[in-house]
C-alpha cells in the first residue's frame, strides 16, 4: 500500500465531518486547541457548534477527563442541544483518555451525547467516518441498516481514493487551474457544431451546490447554440441521511425552476464511489462526443484523454493533469458551499456564460 | 559534571541504592543532584527529600521556583521528584518529558552546578518517556541494578537493549549492572552470564544487609544512618565505582552535541 506523503484529511475530521451528517448539533473536540482547528471553522459556518476540552500538558501527564467533563456541562447548560458528539483525537487516545466514563458523568437529560473514539494515526481516514457512524447507530442517532450503507459505501470511497485517486501516489503537489477558457470554447464549439456532450457530476455531498452550476451554464449554451445534451448526477434524494437528501431537493427544485432537468439521476450524494459504472451505460448509449466531467471525476469507470475533468481538489487536478487530462480546478469549493441552502456559481459555469454571451454579441 | 542514570525493575532496590550513593558522594564534599523519574515520587525520601514534585507544582499552574522543587537533603545533596499522574491515569512518560523540560526551563543545573547528577528511573516501562534520561542528552552513563532473579534480569536486558538502541545518538553508554543481592541460588553466576549476555559486566555486587532495612524504616540512608557499619561503606564503594567509571563531560543538563571523536559507533 502507498503510505501517502502529502497531507491528506484524516479520521479525526472524517469523524467531525460524519457526525455533522447525522444532524449533530455539538461536536466536542477532546483534543488540544488547536486540533483540526482548520475543519471546524466551516462546520461552525454550516450550523454545527464545534467546542473543545483544549487539552493542556498537564490533561496529558494526569488525564484529561476532569477538562472533558467541565466542557460537556458548559454544553449541556449553554448550547441545550438534542444530539452532542465527543471526537477523540491523538492526544487523548495515546493517553488513554475514557471519554465513555467522562460522558457519564454529566448530567443529560433528553440530550443524547455519544463518543467517537478515533485518532489521527488510524490507517485511513474513513476508518473515522466509520467509528463515527457505528457510534451514532449504537446511540440510536441513525438506524443500523444506515451505518452498514455508509460503511460500505466509505470502504468503497478508500478503495477508490488508493486505487485512482489522491491516495494513489506517495506525493501529489497541489496544482494550480489552467484557466476555464479553453474547456469553455471547446464546449461551445461541440454545441456549435450540433454535436453530443455529455455533463457527468459525481459529486462529494455539499459540493453538488457548487458543481450542480456547470448544468445551468451548458443547457444556457445548449439553447443558445443548438447540439444535444445529457445531464447525469448523482442527485438521487432518496438515498443517504435527511441532511444529504435535503442537499438533492433543494438543488433539484432551483434546478427545476431554472427550467434545467437532469436527464439520468444515478445514485445519491454520498454514493459516487460507486455510482460510476451505473452512470456509464447511460452515457454510452447517449454516444457522446464529448463528455465533461465534474466532482471525484476518476470515480468514473471509463475516463477517456479527450474528457474535461473538473474538480475541487488542487492535488486530483495534479493527479489528473499529469494523466494528460484536460482538467480544470475549481478550488476552494467546499469552503463556498457550507452552510448554503442554494447553487452557489461556479467559475467554469460563469466562463461559459461569458464565452456564449460574446459570440452572441 | 558526571550524568548517572540508574535503571531497575520496581522493587529491585534502586531508590533506596540511589540515595546511598548519592549521600555517599554528597559526604565527600561532591555536589550531588539526584532526580527521582517515578510517579510514586519515593527516590529522595532517604534523603531528605519531602516527596513535593515538580508535576504537582505543574498541576497547580502557580508560578514555580527552583527552591519549590529542589530541596537539600543529607550532606546537602539536591532532592528532586519529578512525580506524575495517579495510577492508571494520564501518562507517566510524558510526565518526566515535562518535568526535565520545566528543570530545564528554569535553569536548575546552572544554578546549583552539580558534579554529578544521578537519575533513578523506573524500568520496568520503557516507553519514549521513561527511556528520556538516556535519550536527548541527559545522562550519559547507565548502569542498572538487578538481582539473579529472571524478571530482574529480563528488565535489566530491556534497559541495555534501549541503551544500545540510542548508542548511536551519541550521548548515552550502557556502564554494566550492579547486583543487589536477594539470596538467589548461584545469584552471582547467573547475573555474570546476564551481563555477558549483554555484552557487559557486573561493576559491584551489594550484599544483603539487615542494616538496609533498619535504615530504611528510619527513612534514612544507611551511610548517614549507619555510617560506621560494613554496609555504609559498601555503599561509599559501590558510590566510587559509578563515579570512576562514570564520564566527565561538560555542558548544562544536558551533554552537548556529540562530537566526532565520540565513541558512539
Amino acid at each position: 500500500m502507498t503510505v501517502v506523503m502529502h497531507p491528506r484529511p484524516n479520521p479525526i475530521v472524517a469523524a467531525m465531518y460524519t457526525v455533522r451528517d447525522m444532524d449533530v448539533d455539538v461536536i466536542v473536540m477532546h483534543g488540544p486547541a488547536g486540533c483540526s482547528f482548520m475543519a471546524s471553522r466551516p462546520l461552525e459556518n454550516a450550523g454545527v457548534r464545534v467546542v473543545t476540552s483544549a487539552m493542556r500538558d498537564r490533561d496529558l501527564i494526569f488525564g484529561g477527563a476532569d477538562s472533558l467533563v467541565r466542557v460537556l456541562k458548559e454544553v449541556k447548560n449553554n448550547f441545550s442541544p438534542k444530539v452532542v458528539a465527543v471526537v477523540g483525537t491523538c492526544a487523548s487516545t495515546i493517553i488513554g483518555d475514557d471519554i465513555g466514563t467522562a460522558i457519564r458523568k454529566v448530567d443529560w437529560g433528553d440530550t443524547v451525547c455519544f463518543a467517537v473514539d478515533c485518532h489521527g494515526c488510524m490507517d485511513s481516514n474513513t476508518d473515522g467516518a466509520i467509528r463515527a457512524l457505528t457510534a451514532g447507530a449504537k446511540a440510536g442517532v441513525i438506524s443500523d441498516g444506515e451505518r452498514e450503507r455508509q460503511t460500505a459505501l466509505l470502504k468503497a470511497a478508500s478503495e477508490l481514493e488508493r486505487n485512482r485517486g489522491m491516495a494513489s501516489k506517495r506525493y501529489l503537489s497541489p496544482a494550480a487551474s489552467p484557466t476555464k477558457l479553453h474547456v469553455c470554447r471547446a464546449i461551445a464549439n461541440a454545441l456549435k457544431g450540433g454535436k453530443r456532450v455529455a455533463v457527468v457530476m459525481l459529486a462529494k455531498k455539499e459540493l453538488a451546490y457548487r458543481f450542480a452550476d456547470l448544468f445551468i451554464a451548458v443547457d444556457e449554451a445548449r439553447r443558445a447554440y443548438g447540439g444535444e445534451t445529457l445531464f447525469v448526477a448523482n442527485l438521487d434524494g432518496t438515498k443517504g441521511l435527511p441532511k444529504i437528501r435535503r442537499y438533492c431537493s433543494e438543488i433539484l427544485a432551483e434546478l427545476d425552476a431554472d427550467g434545467v432537468e437532469i436527464d439520468r439521476i444515478v445514485g445519491g450524494l454520498d454514493e459516487y464511489a460507486i455510482a460510476g459504472d451505473e452512470m456509464r451505460k447511460e452515457i454510452d448509449s447517449f454516444e457522446p462526443d464529448l463528455r465533461v466531467f465534474i466532482g471525484i471525476c476518476h470515480a468514473y469507470p471509463d475516463l477517456r484523454k479527450e474528457d474535461i475533468l473538473i474538480t475541487d481538489q488542487p492535488r486530483e487536478l495534479a493527479n489528473y493533469l499529469s494523466q494528460q487530462f484536460s482538467a480544470l480546478g475549481e478550488v476552494s469549493s467546499h469552503n463556498m458551499v457550507m452552510g448554503v441552502h442554494g447553487i452557489v456559481h461556479l467559475e467554469t459555469a460563469d466562463t461559459l456564460r461569458e464565452v456564449v454571451r460574446e459570440s452572441m454579441g | 559534571m558526571r550524568r548517572i542514570a540508574i535503571y531497575g525493575k520496581g522493587g529491585i532496590g534502586k531508590s533506596t541504592s540511589s540515595a546511598n550513593v548519592t549521600d555517599a558522594l554528597a559526604e565527600r564534599g561532591l555536589r550531588v543532584m539526584q532526580i527521582g523519574c517515578d510517579p510514586k515520587a519515593d527516590s529522595t525520601r532517604l534523603l531528605g527529600g519531602d516527596g513535593s514534585t515538580v508535576l504537582d507544582l505543574m498541576r497547580e499552574g502557580a508560578g514555580i521556583k527552583l527552591p519549590d522543587i529542589v530541596r537539600e537533603g543529607l550532606h546537602g545533596a539536591l532532592c528532586v521528584e519529578c512525580g506524575g499522574p495517579r495510577p492508571g491515569k494520564g501518562c507517566a512518560g510524558r510526565g518526566i518529558i515535562a518535568a526535565f523540560q520545566e528543570l530545564e526551563r528554569l535553569d536548575a543545573v546552572s544554578f546549583y552546578r552539580p558534579d554529578v547528577i544521578i537519575y533513578d528511573v523506573l524500568g520496568d516501562v520503557v516507553c519514549g518517556g521513561f527511556a528520556l534520561p538516556i535519550r536527548n542528552g541527559y545522562a550519559r552513563d547507565v548502569f542498572v541494578i538487578t538481582s539473579g532473579e529472571m524478571m530482574s534480569l529480563y528488565a535489566a536486558r530491556n534497559i541495555a537493549e534501549a541503551v544500545e538502541g540510542f548508542r548511536a545518538d551519541g550521548y548515552a553508554r550502557f556502564g554494566g549492572l550492579v547486583q543487589n543481592s536477594r539470596g538467589v541460588e548461584g545469584e552471582d553466576t547467573l547475573v555474570d552470564a546476564a551481563a555477558a549476555g549483554m555484552g557487559s559486566e557486573v561493576v559491584f555486587r551489594i550484599p544483603r544487609s539487615p542494616e538496609v532495612q533498619r535504615c530504611e524504616a528510619m527513612g534514612v540512608t544507611v551511610v548517614s544512618g549507619a555510617p560506621d557499619s560494613e554496609m555504609a561503606d559498601r555503599y561509599r564503594r559501590l558510590a566510587e565505582t559509578l563515579y570512576t567509571r562514570a564520564e566527565d563531560v561538560s555542558g548544562g543538563m544536558r551533554l552537548g552535541e556529540p562530537t566526532e571523536d565520540c565513541d558512539c559507533l
